[in-house]
């Protein structure tokens, strides 16, 4: 019964989102922080270093910390201002239980346990053992990571575990695992610098990525050409030398344009394909038929575009390509990845100073959080859960029977279809809120609803904790020790800068004290220093591999990049420097790419495309920023951006309220109206809730590979609206509401 | 200040307003941050440029200040009004060329960007710069600044007939000495309307 | 700096700020003679505090004329002047002004917005101040004294300018405070002292601006005239007058410095302040005229008066904002001065970059 218990204004007004404006005691500037502890940033990829100061076992302020390598003190506004999620009003200090019609209600540790795990063990024993399925998330640390995929199949014996790096990143690591046999960024960032040509493809680097807007400058300085791939001009594509505002979805008219372009005119490496590649005939065959006039009409751009794309990239000496979401969140995310990295393998250029390849891995652990067995298909250190040998490692780690592992299980949007199919009962999330985050909100929280069972981990009361049945409180990136893996592949250590608040307890021990009254003894650990070593032999011999890493390592070499086999081996901040990729013939594989249609292209009943992303101010669901004042100043609500032309035929001007509608469901908020957006689309970011959120339109259409949801295009129709009065629209913006 | 200059190049400016957010942690004004974050035009484009206190080597804001509240530090940082004096006229508001002081009504006062003065006076980056993503402020020395980017610093100014010598330095291409704004800089703000900020326009190509 | 050319010391402007320092400085002398019936009343005694107040006074009033030479200051005070006496509006003026007297002086919230130590600091420094000076000044100008009743020695009776104001029986409640107003304007003082040392102390803004001369020896002055002056007290009433007479010419020592000192360092600021009140009825009259209107974005950024009268008072100090076609950068905006900059910069930065290129 994962219902609302009482109307969300109520809610909100006990548990927020609530605006903290302050730091603990208000601005003083009086006195001096106890301590200053050198972490990272908990929101995304990048992982920036930080120093926060604390006083009291409260964090009072930050100060940057130039001595890091990756960001040298550099932060983006949520950087500055993450902070304040520390003493914050709206902090769950202990368990809850819902009561119908009241609420939720303080309970003690001990019943909200007990309760959990006899529904667990209830559902599964009613329904079968994957009937209790797990969403877990990729902001948390390796650690936590690893965690929560032995949880799965150790503690709860169920398939069904996956994360939001499902949401995320999945299109990039499987078209990497498919064309290189391993899932990571190829180069570390400071290859950036030395690249002459530099492909931006679908990644708003200004507002997702800040920090890496350096690198791109810092390139230029050095003579780079930047070329930006995006619908909307982006902060970036502003000044790049060659901006291709190319369509949503279109992306693969662009990289088989390209590379049809390189082919003509000679422009490919042909003793590197031959020497280190497999399939590449298959590739020049299909991209025949790309001249720049087809692939144009594919991207919905100029032909010139293309052909000066390929002009740019083709001849130049290095070359680096950055892709992000972009290209990744739609149907056909793997192979929009594929067909953008063979451009770089077709020139030969990888795996040497300048010469790569990443992906701008958006959540916390993006990277980190892919590796360690949380996700439905695999086991830690990126290892495949349906091969024999990878489970006999894991079963050895874990101390189980190798056959008491479970296999692949659903992916995260699946387990939604599941629970709406009846097959999975009962949930338990941590670290994700699917109510803003899964695409097409209806079906969600109707999937939701459905649940005989939730139970969350979380620090705040998020509008999908809104329907648990229980909910635990969990703790913040500064109240646990642990590492992560950054957008390089960089591991780093997140220290620990003060104790969660009240009854609020750290996560892995939740999850271990979970496991034990499940019956579990595997998990007895006294630190997250101990997951980390059992982490680091499971990742042993692995893709993934961890094992050489400890954290006295990464402390001294500000980070250490895997694989990294053995304690005296250095790391491999680049990949591929020896011309060996990871498949087992030792070569990279090229994959023919056609071209298909979206899941749902605009038609004459809803003739635009809705495509939804990020703003600078705000991470993913909001769960944290929108409870922050600065950074609430600085986006409060969301808004969607129409091009003047398209806002003049629907009789939209800048401000009015706009219902955005889609075959799903629909949202109102305010337009805004701008050049710098391709005219047949229209954008909305997601970081909201209820009316305002966009996910209300998006279509829960998936990769068949990746299984990632097409957020970047789906059909809608835009009207000019009234102002809406209703309960929701009259709360915060923060919660939801309109200004 | 150990040969560390301040040096600003607007085109830069991503917009992500960290400067912003960061400028209110300076503790001479903790809480109230002091840097100005322009989005220029934004149904045209999405140019946004940040604008700190230049740092005048003869600050036309203490020149009109009638209550000769705002002073310069031996090492050329000017600083926010002295509260005891400042009588809140905004005449330097209105007066400063770059449009730096900001007036604080419920403290009857003017406060402005004094290059974050507890960090800069004890050899720290001043914050904005430090946190700045993409370096549109940078703090170092002109030899790195040298070394890494093109074009040059430049610190002099005119508006209209007035010559303005700056701490802070301007980057700009290595054609450009001074920087003057006349009336055709001024007026000049509809050349961002040209097509080439323009999506649909970009398309029709 | 205004007045850049003017050099030497003998300028126009000493010459007349000097001349307004011997009118004031007569003038007070001129009153003390006559004040005290010429020199009966006077305490000998004091002389010292005397002559100090009338070299203090020649400071001030030579100091306040040089500022008033400042165009700025000059245009702010002759414009307050003239607004706040225009005969149609000096009823409501008035009003205004007894209403900003009480806010802005009497009660200091402006600063109480600032930080609240910050305010109670300020607040018992100035009235201590006050009211220490309330006394001390017609003391040492011989303009009040104090005598017991001919008929009784337990009545005391106090003269202003040698007339009889009022007398008190000694064993009345208001007699200790009488005697020892002094003292309690002396704790007052120590208290915001105290405050305001502690907050300079501990704040991190503070400690990075405050400045020895003019931060911490103004607190120092006050502590020492306040400390001296209780030391007096103390042997007076509880020491039967051990070292009287060293501490009574160390307690004249700090107050003849700190008068000394009042017209050049940051006390200056109580006679220079109160032009915070000119200011608002300058905006007040402002807003009741025309606008400025933004020559770029067209929108109103301030009163037309203001901006016409900063035009006025650039000229004087050679600040030369005339655009080169038409027009005055003072009608410019602040913020579309930052965006002009940053256009401009932006836009040179593209062709240098791309050259002729339309994409």
């Amino acid at each position: 019964m994962a219902k609302i218990p009482i109307p969300i204004p109520a809610l909100v007004d006990r548990f927020g989102p609530h605006l903290n404006t302050e730091p603990p005691g208000g601005w003083t500037t009086a006195g001096e922080p106890d301590r200053v502890v050198k972490t990272h940033c908990c929101f995304c990829g990048q992982q920036c270093g930080i120093q926060l100061k604390v006083k009291d076992n409260q964090v009072i302020g930050f100060e940057p910390w130039e001595d890091f390598p990756f960001n040298r003190g550099k932060l983006c506004p949520k950087g500055v201002k993450r902070y304040l999620q520390g003493a914050h009003p709206d902090r769950l200090m202990d368990p809850l239980e819902r009561v119908d019609g009241e609420g939720f209600v303080p309970t003690t540790w001990d019943n909200a346990l007990d309760r959990t795990a006899s529904e667990i063990r209830r559902i599964q024993q009613q329904y079968g053992p994957d009937a209790f399925a797990m969403l877990s998330g990729a902001s948390l640390t390796n650690e936590k990571a690893y965690l929560m995929g032995k949880f799965a199949r150790v503690a709860v014996r169920s398939a069904n575990i996956d994360y939001n790096g499902r949401l995320c990143m999945v299109s990039a690591a499987a078209a990497s695992k498919k064309i290189f046999g391993v899932d990571r960024a190829a180069n570390p960032w400071e290859d950036i610098l030395h690249a002459k040509v530099i492909l931006v493809a679908g990644a708003n680097v200004a507002e997702c990525a800040p920090i890496t807007t350096h690198y791109l400058w810092e390139a230029r300085e050095r003579g780079a050409k930047i070329i930006v791939l995006d619908p909307r001009m982006t902060p970036v594509g502003r000044t790049a030398d060659l901006y291709i505002p190319v369509r949503s979805g279109g992306d693969i008219g662009i990289f088989n344009g390209m590379l049809q372009v390189m082919i003509e005119r000679g422009w490919i490496d042909r003793a590197f394909i031959s020497g280190h590649t497999t399939g590449w005939e298959k590739v020049e065959e299909t991209v025949r038929r790309y001249t720049p006039e087809f692939a144009a009409k594919i991207a919905g751009v100029p032909a010139e575009m293309i052909i000066k794309a390929a002009e740019m990239w083709g001849p130049a000496a290095t070359s680096f390509l950055l892709h992000a979401r972009g290209i990744e969140h739609h149907s056909k995310g793997v192979d929009n990845c594929m067909a953008a990295i063979q451009l770089v393998l077709a020139t030969g250029r990888i795996g040497r100073a300048g010469c790569g390849y990443a992906m701008i891995t958006g959540q916390g652990n993006g990277q980190g959080g892919r590796e360690q067995g949380q996700k439905a298909d695999q086991l830690p250190g990126a290892r495949d859960i349906e091969n024999p040998e990878h489970r006999a490692h894991i079963a050895r780690v874990w101390g189980v029977e190798e056959p008491s592992i479970p296999r692949k299980g659903l992916s995260n949007y699946e387990i939604i279809h599941a629970i709406h199919e009846g097959k999975i009962k009962g949930l338990l999330s941590i670290c994700c809120n699917p109510m803003i985050s899964l695409p097409d909100s209806a079906y969600v929280r109707a999937a939701l609803e459905k649940l005989e069972f939730y139970a969350v981990v979380d620090f705040f009361l998020s509008e999908s904790a809104r329907h648990a049945d229980i909910v635990l409180p969990g703790s913040l990136m500064e109240e646990d020790e642990g590492t992560t893996t950054n957008v390089e592949g960089r591991v780093i250590h997140h220290k620990k800068a003060v104790d969660p608040p009240g009854n609020a307890r750290v996560d892995w021990q939740i999850i271990c004290d979970l496991a034990r009254r499940l019956g579990s003894d595997k998990f007895e650990y006294r630190s997250p220093r101990e997951i980390f070593d059992e982490l680091r032999r499971a990742s042993q011999g692995g893709v993934a591999d961890y094992f050489g890493i400890t954290w006295e390592r990464i402390d001294r070499e500000y980070g250490v990049s895997w694989p990294c086999p053995a304690p005296d081996h250095p790391g491999t901040p680049r990949l591929y420097q020896n011309g060996r990729f990871f498949h087992a013939d030792g070569k990279a594989h090229f994959h023919p790419i056609e071209w298909r249609p979206a899941a749902e292209e605009p038609d004459a009943e809803y003739p635009i495309v809705l495509t939804t992303g990020r703003v600078v101010s705000h991470f993913l669901s909001g769960n944290q920023t929108r409870r922050i004042a600065g950074l609430m100043k600085q986006e409060p609500e969301p808004f969607c951006e129409i091009h003047p032309r398209l806002a003049g035929t629907l009789g939209v001007a800048e401000g009015d309220f706009v219902k955005v509608e889609s075959r799903r469901g629909a949202v109102t908020v305010k337009a805004r109206v701008v050049k710098t957006i391709r005219p047949d689309t229209v954008f909305i970011p997601y970081h909201w809730p209820s009316d305002r959120a966009a996910n209300r339109c998006t279509i829960g259409a998936l990769d068949p590979i990746s299984k990632i949801p097409e957020y970047k295009i789906c059909a809608v129709r835009v009207m000019k609206t009234a102002r809406p009065v209703d309960a929701l629209a009259m709360l915060s913006p923060a919660a939801g509401g309109v200004e | 200040m150990n040969g560390l200059g301040f040096f600003l190049d607007y085109s830069r400016c991503i917009g992500c307003q960290a400067c912003v957010q960061a400028c209110e942690e300076c503790d001479t004004h903790r809480g109230r941050s002091m840097i100005h974050l322009e989005t220029i035009q934004r149904q045209d484009s999405v140019q946004t440029a940040p604008q700190i206190c230049m740092h005048c080597e003869d600050p036309i804001c203490a020149q009109v200040c009638p209550a000769d509240a705002i002073k310069k530090t031996p090492d050329g940082v000017v600083q926010s009004s002295l509260k005891p004096r400042c009588i809140g006229c905004s005449n330097c508001v209105l007066s400063c060329p770059f449009g730096v002081p900001k007036y604080y009504a419920e403290i009857d006062q003017m406060m402005k960007c004094d290059m974050c003065y507890d960090r800069t006076s004890v050899g720290k980056k001043p914050m904005c710069a430090t946190v700045c993503p993409s370096q549109a402020l940078a703090f170092t020395t002109l030899e790195e600044m040298q070394r890494s980017r093109q074009g040059h610093a430049i610190q002099d100014w005119t508006f209209g007939q007035e010559n303005v010598r700056t701490k802070v330095y301007l980057w700009v291409p290595e054609e450009t000495v001074r920087f003057q704004i006349d009336l055709v800089q001024i007026q000049g703000p509809s050349r961002i309307q040209e097509d080439r900020n323009d999506v649909a326009a970009l398309l029709e190509d | 700096m205004p007045g850049k050319e003017k050099t030497g010391v003998l300028n126009e402007d000493t010459l007349h700020a000097t001349f307004w320092g011997l009118v004031v400085a007569v003038m007070l002398s001129a009153g003390i003679y006559f004040g005290s019936r010429r020199l009966r009343d006077f305490d000998p005694a004091l002389v010292s505090y005397a002559g100090a107040s009338v070299f203090c006074a020649f400071g001030l009033a030579y100091r306040y004329a040089m500022w008033l030479r400042r165009p700025p200051t000059r245009l702010y005070w002759f414009r307050g002047w003239q607004i706040f006496l225009r005969p149609s509006k000096l009823a409501g003026n008035l009003m205004m002004f007894v209403r900003l007297f009480f806010q802005s002086f009497v009660e200091q919230r402006f600063i109480d917005r600032r930080s609240h130590s910050r305010w109670a600091a300020h607040w018992l420094i100035a009235w201590g101040c006050i009211l220490a000076a309330m006394v001390t000044f017609p003391l040492s100008f011989g303009w009040v004294r104090f005598e017991s009743a001919p008929g009784s020695q337990d009545v005391y009776r106090a003269f202003a300018g040698g007339v009889p104001v009022f007398s008190f029986r000694l064993d009345s409640p208001i007699a200790p405070l009488i005697f020892n107003v002094l003292d309690v304007a002396a704790v007052m003082v120590l208290a915001g002292v105290f405050l305001a040392f502690r907050r300079r102390a501990r704040d991190r803004g503070a400690l990075a601006v405050q400045q020895f001369a003019n931060d911490l020896l103004p607190l120092l002055l006050l502590f020492a005239v306040c400390i001296t002056g209780l030391f007096l007290t103390a042997s007076a009433h509880w020491f039967r007058g051990l070292h009287y007479g060293f501490l009574s010419q160390l307690h004249a020592v700090t107050v003849i410095f700190t008068l000394l000192y009042l017209p050049f360092g940051k006390f200056f600021h109580i006679f220079q302040r109160p032009a915070q009140l000119g200011v608002a009825f300058y905006k007040q009259a402002g807003q009741q005229g025309p606008p400025a209107v933004c020559h770029r974005c067209k929108k109103a950024f301030a009163t037309a008066m203001h901006v016409e009268d900063l035009k006025s008072v650039q000229r004087q100090i050679g600040v030369e904002y005339e655009l080169e076609g038409s027009g005055h950068y003072q009608d410019v905006c602040p913020s579309c001065r930052r965006q002009t900059l940053a256009l401009a910069q932006d836009m040179a930065w593209r062709d240098t970059r791309r050259p002729g290129s339309t994409r």
